[in-house]
């Protein structure tokens, strides 16, 4: 059986949320399995590359452990991912467009572009969906 | 004798081990092995099933000292 692609879609900005959808995520690609991430709403802002460590999440029920335990951080967790397996990222463009932002505001090296949702949820029809 | 690696990821939480085991591997040849230690508990399962899935081998595993210790084998 094919092997079908996993798009996921980010929206929320809280650790415990891009915690599970960066470990979901970079297994799944470096499982032979290819995933496509579509970053939108509150989760965009967490991506800005002036954003300082913990400081770039919101509140979240695990935050303060997961930093005290020092678990991998989300954005990193993602690079890895797309690093050692087959992983796409993008950015939302209306929410780029609505905090006047473009691609230079988002942290470097992780990012395949911006697209339109309209975009990803057609390509997504070959694939499974998930928004996290 | 092929090469082996040792990874000392104790004290790494998922999906760190594993995560640092599939990054050795890349830069090994086929045949090498790494060994990992790890007190994460889901790795002595997540590094078994993403071994298989992918299709290294598992060389072996167990407890040792208070963490778990896996070694993979690099097949293609």
């Amino acid at each position: 059986m094919a092997i079908r692609p996993l798009y996921m879609i980010l929206k929320s900005a809280d650790r415990d949320s891009l915690q599970i959808a960066s470990t979901m995520a970079s297994l799944a690609a470096v499982s032979e399995r290819p995933v496509h991430v579509f970053v939108s709403m509150g989760a965009l802002r967490v991506f800005n590359k002036n954003g300082a460590g913990n400081e770039r999440y919101g509140d979240s029920p695990l935050n303060a452990a997961f930093c005290e335990k020092n678990v991998p951080d989300p954005i990193e967790t993602f690079r890895q991912g797309k690093t050692l397996g087959d992983m796409t990222i993008w950015a939302c463009a209306m929410v780029l467009d609505v905090l006047g932002w473009d691609e230079s505001h988002l942290v470097e090296g992780l990012f395949d572009g911006q697209t339109g949702l309209a975009k990803f949820l057609s390509n997504a029809e070959g694939g499974d969906l998930i928004a996290v | 004798m092929s090469e082996r690696k040792v990874i000392d990821a104790r004290g790494s939480f998922c999906p760190g081990p594993l995560m640092e085991l599939i990054a050795a591997l890349k830069l090994m040849d086929v045949g090498a092995e790494v060994e990992i230690l790890s007190s994460d508990e889901g790795t002595a399962q997540d590094v078994p099933e993403w071994t298989t899935k992918v299709g290294h081998e598992l060389v072996e595993m167990g407890e040792r000292d208070g963490h778990w210790y896996l070694v993979v084998r690099k097949t293609k």
